[in-house]
């Protein structure tokens, strides 16, 4: 019994406490989980940028869709097919003779063009009216 | 036990030995392969881990003068294969099979690119579609990438095809226009390395450099596509109707020199050009600005412009055409050996009189003629831009001091023994046209890039002839016309000039070819503001070769439809009341 009293007291109070198990345990804990830190980030970090290659993808093949669907349009707009239509579809035939006649009224307006191609200049501008302009300048809530 | 003792000590130190020169040895080959041969290895480690694209922006597009693409270019993808991965025969089948199936290439041309290539990975599929380039990404085949480039359209098929020009399979120009403007429609390729994985795909966060690529501007051409293909219709129809084996048509906004429209025939399939026959790659060229010809009485609106200029003359001028001029040992006559008596100067025009040119050159002189001749543009470059172009020959007493001779004049002064290119003679027709001024030939208007748009102004080269002469001029290219036969040349509702031509084909070797001719045609309209100045120019038509009749009629519809078009008002009263009547 001596002997047991002197081993106890050998050991360091702050040992002594009956919480001991549990620090060491929680400390074991975060210690894993510390060591596990890295390794979820670089999980996320890659997972992070495989989701921006995918999007990058995705992003260059709606814009080879987009030149693809602007070349279509072009092509669809192109003279030779608009008289094959004509003469085609719609039977349209090419006049024999010109007829010119005078008239007080505007040329039409040009032929709209795949935006694309437009020059700053001649892209039309955004219609704002003068309550959107006014409005424009009141801080939205 | 002594003997004992020294076999264990034997045996520690050949052990030790042995351990020592292993370790000198390992450490001998660390060496080399770390230090001696290190840049070696570490390339192709390089080689392994790395991969490096060159990465190429969209190419600019060729637009006409009112934006409309006449070559532009969509996202296209190429097939890249690593040689290692189809190292197994089987497997490499199997992949050249399924890639096969989805790109319509051959499987056993693409095994054969890669067996033959020393390089890591090689393009075994160019051009590749959207669709086709979703498929074979499907496929997830090991070793088998996709690179994205470009491919060349062209949405009007071949209009202006040897103008336009086409690009080669890196997507850089080859001929006409693309080649020409390579720099402004190609762009500033960009580079990206990059570390990848085992299969060839790049590292989520590997090591990776990238130096982006700029795009190519879009150019805005002179040329408007409608007019174009007006021009190159109508072309084809004189071709047709006269049996020709080609022809120019090239029209002319006189007031700015743009250049409305240059057809040439023969043509070729600018949308797969084949580049494997040599033959067929003079089809290539643009004969509007490559090939000279001897333009033949149309070149008597030069020689009358210098003899009024120089007020040796003025349309009212009388003089005596005795059929014949003699020059030198040579007697010249007019074209249907006609001699007409007193005639004015205007006659000399209307009726195209030989004898009346050269009379009119001998006034003007040697040197006042052959200066109008040169201030008109002929015997150098128009300076268009485009690569190709040849100065013509003018021989004169100044060039050829030894071989020119009086009757040199007496030859050019109606278009013989003189050679340009149809564009030098569509300018000087257009100086007329412009108060006589001489334009600069203009093909591009704008080029939109991604830092602005450049606007091209057009740019006079000299004043030729007086507004005065040329107004002159045009009157009595209009008189000319009006003695044409309507049933050949004829533009209802619009006043309008014009002068035929009918030349000989000079060959090689300094003579004539039998029984060929080129039949020309410049015409201005309408006279009073003149819209466009247009020149025809039909080779070896294999009947009547006069330009009236073979020239003439492509004129007249041409510049029918694009007046029209040009929504130009007609100059004289079209009788609408008589149509309703």
């Amino acid at each position: 019994m001596a002997a047991n009293r002197e081993g106890s007291s050998a050991i360091p109070e702050v040992l002594q406490d009956s919480n001991i198990p549990v620090i060491l345990i929680l400390v074991t804990l975060i210690v894993g989980v510390a060591a596990l830190l890295p390794l979820v980030q670089t999980s996320l970090a890659t997972s992070t940028g495989g989701n921006v290659s995918r999007l990058e993808q995705l992003r260059e093949d709606w814009q080879a869709r987009l030149h693809e669907q602007e070349l279509t349009v072009a092509t669809l707009g192109s003279l030779d097919r608009i008289e094959s239509e004509a003469q085609g579809r719609l039977k349209m035939v090419t006049p024999d003779s010109v007829i010119y006649l005078r008239v007080d009224a505007p040329a039409p307006a040009p032929n709209k063009l795949p935006s694309r191609y437009l020059t700053e200049e001649t892209r039309p501008a955004e219609s704002e009216s003068l309550w959107e302009e006014f409005f424009g300048w009141v801080p939205l809530p | 036990m002594g003997k004992r003792r020294f076999t264990e000590v034997w045996r520690v130190w050949a052990v030790m030995a042995a351990i020592v020169l292993a370790t000198v040895v390992v450490t001998l080959r660390l060496v080399q392969l770390q230090i001696v041969d290190h840049a070696q290895y570490a390339a192709d480690a390089r080689l392994i881990h790395f991969g490096q694209d060159t990465l190429a922006d969209r190419r600019g597009a060729l637009l006409d003068r009112n934006g409309y693409p006449l070559a532009a270019s969509e996202a296209a993808f190429n097939v890249m294969v690593e040689k290692r991965a189809w190292e197994d025969p089987a497997e490499a089948q199997a992949a050249a099979d399924s890639l096969a199936e989805v790109t319509d290439a051959s499987s056993a041309e693409m095994l054969s690119i890669v067996a033959d290539t020393e390089a890591f990975e090689v393009p075994v599929v160019r051009g590749l579609n959207y669709g086709q380039g979703v498929a074979v990404r499907e496929l997830g085949l090991y070793g088998v990438r996709l690179l994205e480039g470009s491919r060349r359209t062209y949405p009007e098929g071949n209009l202006a095809a040897q103008l336009l020009g086409f690009v080669g399979q890196e997507n850089s120009g080859l001929t006409g226009l693309e080649i020409d403007l390579d720099s402004i429609l190609g762009g500033n390729p960009g580079q990206v390395t990059y570390e990848r994985d085992g299969i060839g795909n790049q590292l989520a966060f590997g090591a990776r450099s990238e130096t982006p690529a700029q795009p190519g501007a879009n150019v805005v051409l002179s040329i408007d596509r409608y007019i174009q293909r007006v021009a190159e219709q109508e072309l084809d129809r004189a071709i047709s109707d006269n049996e020709a084996k080609g022809g120019t048509i090239i029209v002319i906004q006189p007031k700015t020199g743009q250049v409305l429209a240059m057809a040439s025939r023969p043509t070729f399939d600018v949308t797969n050009p084949d580049l494997s026959d040599n033959s067929k790659q003079a089809l290539f060229r643009n004969r509007a600005i490559t090939d000279t010809y001897e333009p033949g009485s149309v070149f008597k609106v030069v020689t009358m412009a210098a003899a009024l200029d120089l007020g040796v003359v003025s349309p009212g001028t009388w003089w005596f055409d005795e059929g014949v001029v003699h020059v030198s040992d040579w007697s010249i006559y007019n074209w249907d050996l006609s001699a007409n008596g007193s005639q004015t100067v205007q006659d000399i025009l209307s009726k195209s009189l030989n004898t009346g040119a050269v009379w009119l050159a001998n006034l003007s002189g040697s040197a006042g003629f052959y200066d109008y001749i040169n201030r008109f543009g002929f015997g150098v470059t128009s300076d268009s831009g485009l690569s190709g172009e040849v100065d013509g020959r003018v021989r004169t007493p100044e060039s050829d001091p030894e071989g020119w001779r009086p009757v040199n004049m007496a030859t050019n002064s109606f278009g013989q023994g003189i050679a340009v290119t149809p564009l030098q003679m569509a300018m000087a027709v257009a100086a007329i046209a412009n108060d006589g001024v001489l334009m600069k030939p203009q093909l591009v208007n704008e080029i939109v890039g991604p830092l602005g748009t450049q606007v091209v102004e057009p740019e006079a080269v000299r004043q030729v002839i007086s507004p005065e002469t040329a107004r002159t001029l045009l009157d009595m290219m209009g008189v000319v016309m009006d003695g044409a036969s309507t049933a050949y040349i004829d533009v209802p509702g619009y006043a309008f000039g014009g002068k035929t031509g009918t030349a000989n084909i000079a060959t090689e070797n300094g003579g004539y070819k039998p029984d060929a001719y080129i039949s020309s045609f410049v015409g201005i309209a309408p006279l009073g503001e003149p819209e466009i100045a247009v020149l025809v120019k039909i080779d070896e038509p294999a009947g009547v070769p006069w330009g009236t009749v073979v020239a003439g009629p492509a004129f007249s519809r041409l510049t029918q439809r694009v007046l029209a078009y040009l929504k130009v008002p007609p100059t004289k009263e079209v009788f609408v009341s008589e149509l309703l009547d």
